[in-house]
């Protein structure tokens, strides 16, 4: 039973931890300031990154950023305060789903990986990218 | 031979817990204060769940670890008792042999999958710190690596007190808070400053800076790297995870291995995939810690970089896993 009643302590003790962290306001959601700041950060994680054609969304949240050779599309998104990086071959792309008001919903075969929303508005090159994520498909 | 009463009573680690949740709230303060420590409340809470899951798998798994050492301890080479500098003595061969297994949990993937669950977080603050794996045991490490001290003589509750007072030792340098320590202490101990470096992903960094509490080891075995001023460190893992779930973080690197093994071509190369450095793979589409620095250094043009690390010609090669 004591042991029970630690596990409970314990659970609370990390709530009242996190709710500590929120409350304090230390962390700003990631955002992407332009689509070179995107490329930018693909070039510095992948230790090279040749860059072809890309899109940001509308917020900064997320890009798209197609290799010059189009063997790979960088894909960054921001989680939290942080921003994750996934590059897209054939296999790795579940789906490409254009929603509304120009929402595309991006779900990968990654254990490690939500199926992410990118906001990329009115853009007219919303079904290209459609086309090219699903071209990934395995 | 006696076995001291607080050997057998106290564990350091339960002390240490109210000084942990102490250390945290007063670095959330800093933050608050400063802006030079970063924290993610979603972060946080998957970290905090990885150390309390950690307690509660180790408290499952202590009835087999215990019957082990005990085993172990029958067939000892010598008898070592608890004199004054008995405890000096095991405390340093501790480190030695942390330093070791640290560096195979980074080496091997086989161990990096238990060992990559502290790395998971692009955070770098106290709750990192507490990020820790639910399922160490299944690397089978301590039949051999977590056995040696134990196989030599030195009783287990001595091991286990000796192993408490190294990871309360690691908790304090999980932070951006503290710059750099005097020189003399830099030079001796682990710090910060040399920690910030081995959570780092920078290509320079990874692979850094193994010790636990005497970074000497890294210096003496050849991967010590300082912390640069114009080489901040990024934190986390090379893929990192998008994800705060702590059963995906616990099992993904596993899962991860058991998905390419049963893919591999050949039984060689499934066991390179259990067995060789994460990011290895048979056609070099991944990259590991070395190739990414062959590479960075190439980019830099600094150090001459080795044909195998180069990409293929007309491909980017993905960062490794």
């Amino acid at each position: 039973m004591l042991l029970v009643w630690v596990l409970i302590g314990s659970l609370v003790g990390i709530a009242v931890m996190v709710a500590a962290n929120a409350w304090l306001g230390l962390n700003e959601p990631a955002r992407l300031s332009s689509l070179d700041d995107a490329i930018s950060r693909l070039d510095t994680d992948a230790v090279g990154f040749d860059a072809g054609e890309g899109i940001l969304a509308e917020d900064g949240s997320a890009a798209l950023v197609e290799a010059a050779d189009h063997s790979v599309i960088g894909l960054l998104v921001a989680r939290g305060d942080g921003l994750v990086i996934r590059y897209l071959k054939p296999g790795l792309v579940r789906a490409a789903r254009i929603g509304e008001g120009g929402q595309l919903t991006i779900k990968l075969a990654d254990f490690t990986f939500p199926p992410v929303t990118v906001p990329l508005g009115q853009s007219t090159h919303i079904r290209l990218w459609a086309d090219k994520l699903n071209a990934m498909q395995g | 031979m006696e076995i001291p009463a607080f050997v057998q009573n106290i564990d350091p680690i339960f002390i240490a817990i109210p000084f942990f949740v102490i250390a945290v709230f007063a670095e959330m303060l800093y933050a608050r204060a400063t802006g030079k420590a970063r924290f993610e409340p979603r972060d946080s809470a998957a970290s905090l769940m990885m150390g309390l899951g950690n307690t509660v798998f180790g408290a499952l798994f202590a009835g087999l670890l215990t019957t082990w050492f005990l085993f172990v301890y029958e067939h000892r080479i010598f008898t070592i008792g608890f004199a004054w500098w008995i405890w000096i003595l095991a405390f340093i061969l501790d480190d030695f042999i942390y330093y070791w297994s640290h560096r195979f949990a980074h080496t091997v993937r086989w161990f990096w999958a238990d060992h990559v669950v502290h790395h998971s977080s692009q955070h770098y603050n106290l709750t990192t710190a507490l990020r820790q794996p639910w399922f160490s045991p299944l690397t089978l490490k301590f039949l051999w690596l977590g056995s040696a001290m134990v196989l030599l003589g030195v009783h287990p509750l001595m091991v286990g007190f000796i192993g408490g007072l190294n990871l309360i030792y690691q908790f304090w340098i999980h932070t951006e808070a503290i710059g750099k320590c005097p020189p003399w202490f830099e030079a001796v101990m682990n710090t910060p400053s040399h920690h910030r470096v081995h959570h780092a992903t920078n290509p320079l960094y990874l692979d850094r800076n193994y010790a636990g509490v005497f970074i000497v080891w890294d210096k003496l075995f050849g991967t010590f790297q300082p912390e640069l001023e114009d080489e901040r460190c990024r934190y986390g893992i090379v893929r990192n995870l998008g994800t705060w779930n702590p059963i995906r973080i616990s099992l993904h690197e596993w899962l991860a291995i058991v998905s390419d093994m049963r893919h591999a071509a050949s039984l060689r190369e499934a066991m390179m995939y259990l067995l060789a450095p994460p990011g290895w793979s048979p056609d070099g589409s991944r990259a590991t810690s070395k190739q990414l620095l062959a590479r960075w250094h190439a980019r830099r043009g600094s150090t001459p970089a080795p044909a195998s690390a180069a990409a293929p010609e007309g491909e980017i090669q993905s960062p490794a896993e």
